[in-house]
């Protein structure tokens, strides 16, 4: 301790031992503004920051120069997130003490580092912005802007309050209670805090905070989490039960799961197995339609045998005489019979055409196209000249369509004479039937190449195509 | 029951580091030992003149 008149050290005297001047009520005055600065150390040391806040200010009222006193302000309002106040107490502190000031080093931790004196100039303009958006009623932009101060410092308290008051507005309880929790982790005893505690932990819990408002006639407890209203019974309480009642009530339990157990698995393996034998039938069901459909398949098949069968045995009656015997090797012996017996070649003549309308020649036996070509060479050339002539006689009557019948057999007996064809053609012709005639004469050109009547046919051949 | 105007009125824009030269500057220093001091000096200088 110095005088304040001299700047001498003092001693234990109430007189300065160098200038002589009275210093017994400036001894108390330092005194106390030290017993303040003592209060105000062990407040911070129990984090009671906004009475160590009072204490520290009385000190420094009392005696300016507690360094001490003044550098652990700034380092309380520092550690309330307030850094200008903060700065300027070590600022002041540094000008009343250069030399050996741990405010040298706070200030050069904060100054030295650009990007945290940023930071906290920002969250500085937010908070003041945050406070703007609550005097114009814009609470929800208060509130984001309050959770960007929060998280660039953490520890600013007046953010935190300003977004519990902020919360208990809205009636958001349990976030204003979360803010002011964090609040009173960084500082006990703040006012304002303590305030906003007692009003939103008494909208959580009524009950337990005012005793007075439950009625004594209420049966139940009301209050309120989160968006729920909790209505909680009073005057609960649980039956003492006897080992009887608790056997008895086994027992209920056991028949309770005997009866669900009946009501319920019974019916679910009952339909289990009435859906497997569903489908067991299903599946017999399909394969009797299967084998139905094969069935009738068949019976159509047969029906179609028998009615071909029916059809080949009538054919083949046709063929087969009564005793056995083809009917048209029959007609063959007779017309070879009848020709040898009465040279009537006309007779021959129609047996064989007969024969022809009902039989193919050339898929017949060997002995019976012998037999049968036999009798055409013997009566062919005698039936050709017949045949040729009536047909010529035809002709000449204009009667084309006999001429056409008896040139076709002409021919037909005796296939070597090209008049007889030629003639065909002429019929053909001149009956109209310009296709046949046109067929007839290129017949002519194919056997007959060389002929006149091939050179004429061809001449026909061109002028009926024009 | 807090009173949102009211309490909102109790929070103050926060000092901003370029404001904080001026506040320091403006700030009052003046404790009870100055008090004391200029006191005691009003009180000798009436003796010195009598």
């Amino acid at each position: 301790m110095f005088c304040y008149s001299c700047g001498c050290h003092l001693s234990e005297h109430d007189f300065c031992t160098a200038c002589g001047v009275d210093v017994s009520l400036y001894k108390k005055i330092v005194h106390a503004s030290n017993m303040y600065y003592n209060e105000g150390l062990e407040k911070a040391g129990v984090r009671d920051l906004s009475g160590a806040i009072v204490s520290l200010r009385q000190s420094l009222k009392l005696n300016k120069n507690n360094i001490e006193a003044r550098n652990l302000l700034g380092l309380v309002y520092f550690e309330m997130g307030e850094v200008v106040a903060a700065l300027s107490e070590w600022v002041i502190s540094k000008n009343l003490r250069s030399d050996k000031n741990i405010a040298d080093v706070y200030i050069e931790m904060i100054q030295s580092n650009g990007s945290r004196l940023d930071s906290i100039n920002q969250t500085i303009k937010k908070y003041n912005q945050a406070l703007v958006y609550c005097i114009q009623e814009s609470k929800d932009l208060a509130v984001i802007q309050l959770k960007k101060v929060l998280s660039l410092n953490p520890k600013f308290i007046r953010a935190h309050q300003l977004l519990a008051l902020l919360y208990i507005e809205s009636e958001e309880w349990d976030k204003a209670k979360r803010e002011l929790n964090r609040c009173m982790d960084i500082d006990l005893n703040n006012i304002t805090t303590l305030r906003y505690m007692r009003e939103t932990e008494l909208m959580l819990m009524p009950d337990e905070t005012t005793k007075g408002i439950r009625r004594k006639n209420d049966d139940f407890v009301r209050y309120q989490s989160d968006n729920e209203i909790i209505i909680q019974p009073l005057n609960m309480k649980e039956q003492k039960r006897s080992g009887l009642a608790s056997l008895v009530n086994i027992g209920i339990g056991l028949l309770i799961g005997l009866a669900s157990m009946y009501f319920l698995v019974v019916p679910a393996v009952r339909s289990n197995v009435n859906s497997q034998a569903q489908e067991e039938i299903l599946r017999i069901g399909n394969q009797l339609d299967a084998k139905s459909a094969e069935i009738t398949d068949l019976n159509t098949r047969i029906e179609t045998l028998d009615a071909d069968n029916k059809k080949l045995t009538q054919e083949l009656e046709g063929y087969v005489g009564a005793d056995g015997t083809l009917s048209t090797i029959d007609s063959l012996f007779e017309a070879a019979y009848s020709y040898l017996e009465t040279q009537d070649a006309q007779a021959a003549a129609e047996a064989l055409e007969s024969i022809a309308a009902e039989v193919d020649v050339a898929t017949m036996s060997e002995e019976f196209k012998r037999l049968h070509q036999a009798l055409l060479t013997t009566i062919g050339p005698e039936l050709a000249v017949t045949y040729y002539n009536e047909a010529r006689t035809a002709y000449n009557s204009e009667d084309y369509e006999i001429a056409i019948e008896k040139y076709t057999k002409a021919f037909y007996y005796d296939e070597t004479n090209v008049d007889a064809l030629f003639s065909l053609g002429n019929s053909y012709r001149r009956s109209g039937d310009t296709t046949k005639a046109i067929e007839t004469y290129e017949r002519v050109i194919e056997l007959f190449e060389g002929t006149k009547s091939a050179t004429s046919s061809r001449q026909y051949i061109n002028s009926l195509s024009d | 029951m807090i009173n949102f105007e009211e309490e909102l009125k109790k929070f103050h824009p926060s000092l901003e580091i370029e404001d904080a030269e001026e506040a320091i500057y403006n700030q009052d220093l003046t404790d009870m030992a100055d008090i004391l001091v200029k006191m005691i000096k009003e009180s000798e200088e009436p003796e010195s003149k009598g």
